[in-house]
């Protein structure tokens, strides 16, 4: 809710977000973190244009937790940071124009419709009279708060829907951007610790004594894995004091984790019913009456999340108070953990978020905030926590490995009835079900889970989903797109392997799947299917998808996959792929990306998401793994967890299909229809199917 | 512990320090020359990259010992005022995402371009493809890197 501005102050804040002072100086309070996805220049483009102040002129400011932003959310995660914004900073600015609007009009009794806003400055065009927003300020702060301020029309739109370019590029360029791992106070120490390297782990003993130029050698225990701090005055002091320390783990029942035996164990739990997920029209009469069956299983093994900027925090506890500098993407549980931990009272403590390197989800969860903050309190000092490479690698989260049974029944040149069996691991960085969930059938089904499964679009005559969870000791969490990528590489691999044998083509096979083009009512998700068919027939005219694609000398093919996200973006790839002629090796030639996310509120920033997400799926179609083997993740940095390269890197192409919908999250979902578009198009080319990731032609 | 002398970004400094202790970490801890970032202190990804003399090297993989006598250059001393050819393009082309791993890129782009005035796609591909972007910028990087070439030219 908008507050009163105060009369007195020589600033205009009228609500949390916006501050104009005397000067015309106009500050923008960002209120997610800015990890890549472009909020910032997001919500300053989306302030400058419902203000109406030219945007060079906007400062911004990270929002921090505490009363100033009480009820407006500040973490950063499902894809909503600029959309979800969107309409709550247009209000807040809106309702600060009228009252500048207001403010002027009273200045010279005359009406305030008779009044106009332009880049800074009222005027009222009849007596030629203008006051800038500067002059304004005081009187502005006096006049009520509009509770329905009249929002600008897209006619009236400066900046948004326009390709806005980064707001912070220079100073990124110049090397000035201030991430956590820069934001260390200058008094303060550097620790970094000695994880347990194994899952189910405890710390038995370490031996501390004749580490030189250390200053403290001290256990953690509020991160994922237990740990001994080593602390020193600068980070390659604590770096090779960490690398001297000798510790002792004590393995728990579960330390001997496999991830093979757990792949083994993911495939045979393909036979357990599981949780009904989802049961339309008659599984049963349609199986019967079938003609023919087909069925494929689809793997896809644990991934990491390995943003550059390694995980790091700075704390400096006080008896009486507590600030923490971190880039996290969940600065609310980094303030409320604080506050709990040291039993200090809210307004004494301090959540600094930082830009981050890369967030990608590892940033949601602050087992790094904590870790800092218990060892600064256990010090007595400030202290940065710098995680290295290889803990990054092996010592927080991932995402979990999963197996996908699809199956389908077809007669009469069609799907009969369409059975997919999720089978996985829940993520256990959000709480595992208690019992009582766990006995409830209905329990995922009403999560809406597993994305992918859950919201299957295609209008089949008879549908069946079950999700079949399979316990592991691996931490498991969210990952850019969370639970989407393993379940729409099998649901679309598996589309393209039906279309095939009935000899359709699969773009055509998803359009008719999708009539009648009617909005699909599933849980909360209103799956709107026109948009959809709108998309692909776009994509098919714009994009030539009936032209076959062909490399001289090479076998060549093109495949596609869609994908709706969240029922709010709407999405199709196609990939165009080329082997040697006895199909040894693969080269991507293009990725073609077309979506309707709704209002588009910057395409240069849509396409920057577009480009960044399908390197993500690319990461992992290609590369990306991570096992497990006596409890310990075997990867240890890019050496071994190979991700894109700049010579790997396809031609990609974007192509915005309008839509006055409203906007849609969009930062995660260009990743997940990579890997089924790829493996499609690697069909198409050489007529092999391949099911598992990393995809493979050797 | 030696004294060690050496320049960054045209300004000569005496440090006192391990010897060991890689550059990356005598430019950020000892220096507050943070724009050269650690991102995996193995020589894989690219985020420590500096200019030495004119050649990209990985701060994390050289020891203070073996820059005694060197001149190196930072992201923070590629430019006054953030107008070399590679910073101009790297804003005009919208390049950074999260922005983490681009002073790296951006430097390891302008020794190419210090050796090679108009670089082909294969050489751009070679000199770059040792450096890492987990936010998928690439593409636009290799156009910021002709743009920036044709500007040199121009």
């Amino acid at each position: 809710m908008p507050r009163r501005g105060d009369a007195a102050a020589v600033s205009f804040e009228p609500n949390a977000y916006i501050r104009i002072e005397a000067n015309g100086a106009v500050t923008l309070w960002i209120t997610r973190s800015e990890m890549g996805q472009g909020v910032r220049t997001n919500l300053a483009a989306t302030l400058a244009d419902e203000l109406d102040v030219d945007l060079s002129r906007v400062t911004l400011q990270q929002a921090m937790p505490g009363s100033r932003f009480t009820g407006i959310r500040l973490r950063t995660s499902g894809s909503g940071s600029s959309s979800a914004t969107f309409l709550a900073l247009r209000r807040a600015a809106a309702a600060a124009r009228e009252m500048l609007v207001a403010a002027a009009a009273s200045r010279w009794s005359v009406s305030p419709g008779s009044c106009h806003s332009e880049l800074g400055r009222v005027t009222h065009r009849a007596s030629g009279r203008d006051l800038s927003y500067g002059e304004l300020v005081e009187a502005a702060g006096a006049q009520p708060v509009p509770q329905k301020p009249q929002l600008k029309s897209p006619a009236e739109w400066r900046y948004i829907a326009k390709p806005i370019r980064r707001i912070d590029a220079r100073q990124i360029a110049m090397g000035a951007a201030v991430y956590g791992l820069d934001a260390r106070p200058a008094n303060a120490l550097v620790a970094v610790i000695q994880r347990c390297p194994h899952l189910d782990g405890k710390l038995r003993r370490f031996d501390a004594t004749r580490i030189p130029g250390v200053s403290h050698v001290v256990p953690v225990t509020s991160g994922i894995f237990p740990g001994v701090a080593v602390v020193a005055d600068t980070t390659w002091t604590a770096m090779k004091g960490c690398d001297a320390l000798t510790v002792e783990w004590e393995r728990g029942p579960q330390s001997s984790f496999d991830s093979t035996r757990h792949m083994e164990a993911l495939l045979a739990a393909t036979a357990q019913d599981g949780y009904p997920i989802r049961c339309d029209g008659d599984v049963p009469a349609s199986l019967a009456l079938a003609e023919t069956h087909l069925e494929a299983v689809y793997e896809y093994p644990f991934q990491a999340h390995a943003p550059v900027e390694p995980m790091n925090c700075a704390a400096d506890v006080k008896p009486d108070r507590c600030e923490v500098w971190a880039s996290t993407q969940a600065p609310e549980t980094a303030y409320q953990n604080a506050i709990q931990k040291l039993g200090l009272p809210a307004d004494a403590v301090q959540v600094n978020t930082t830009l981050s390197g890369g967030g990608f989800g590892r940033r949601l969860f602050v087992d790094y905030v904590d870790e800092a903050v218990e060892l600064s309190q256990a010090i007595g000092k400030p202290v940065q926590v710098v995680w290295r490479r290889e803990d990054d690698m092996r010592n927080g989260f991932f995402h979990p490995a999963s197996v996908e049974k699809l199956s389908a029944a077809l007669g009469g040149g069609k799907i009969a009835a369409w059975q997919h069996k999720s089978v996985g691991s829940d993520l256990s960085m959000f709480g595992l079900p208690t019992a009582e969930e766990k006995r409830d059938p209905q329990h995922y089904a009403k999560n809406e889970d597993p994305w992918g499964a859950y919201d299957t679009p295609y209008n089949f005559a008879a549908l069946q989903v079950d999700y079949v969870p399979v316990d592991s000791p691996v931490p498991t969490g969210a990952w850019r797109a969370v639970e989407y990528p393993s379940r729409v590489f099998a649901r679309e691999s598996f589309l393209d392997e039906v279309a095939h044998a009935f000899g359709q083509d699969p773009l055509q096979l998803r359009i008719d799947l999708l009539q009648p083009g009617d909005v699909l009512t599933l849980g909360s998700q209103k799956i709107d299917r026109a948009r959809m068919i709108r998309v692909l027939e776009t994509a098919r005219a714009q994009f030539a998808w009936k032209q076959p694609f062909a490399v001289p000398g090479r076998l060549a093919g093109k495949g596609l996959a869609l994908n709706i996200y969240d029922a709010d973006s709407y999405m199709i790839q196609i990939a165009e792929v080329s082997s040697s002629l006895t199909g040894s090796d693969l080269k991507i030639h293009r990725i073609l990306c077309a979506f309707d996310c709704g209002l588009a509120i910057n395409p240069a920033g849509l396409e920057g998401q577009v480009e960044s997400g399908i390197t993500w799926g690319l990461s992992a179609t290609l590369h990306g793994k991570i096992d497990f083997r006596n409890g310990v993740a075997q990867q240890t940095g890019y050496h071994d967890f190979q991700v894109m390269r700049m010579n790997e890197m396809p031609a990609i192409e974007t192509l915005i299909v309008p839509s006055d919908a409203r906007p849609g999250g969009f930062g995660e979902h260009p990743v997940a229809p990579v890997a089924p578009a790829v493996a499609n198009a690697i069909f198409a080319a050489t007529g092999r199917r391949l099911r598992k990731l990393p995809l493979s032609l050797a | 512990m030696p004294r060690i002398t050496f320049s960054v970004n045209s300004k000569s400094h005496t440090i006192d320090a391990a010897g060991d202790m890689p550059l990356l970490w005598v430019l950020r801890d000892l220096l507050g020359l943070k724009g050269t970032k650690y991102g995996c202190g193995m020589g894989v990804c690219g985020a420590c990259t500096v200019l030495e003399g004119q050649t990209a090297v990985r701060s994390c993989q050289i020891a203070l010992a073996d820059a005694a006598g060197k001149t190196y250059t930072t992201i923070e001393g590629l430019s006054a005022r953030g107008d070399h050819p590679c910073q101009r393009a790297w804003i005009d082309e919208d390049v950074s995402q999260c922005g983490y791993c681009q002073g790296g890129m951006i430097l390891t782009a302008a020794a190419l371009l210090a050796r090679k005035q108009q670089p082909s796609d294969a050489e751009i591909d070679e000199a770059m493809s040792n450096s890492v972007c987990r936010c998928g910028t690439y593409n636009r990087m290799r156009r910021a890197i002709h743009r920036a070439a044709k500007g040199a030219r121009a």
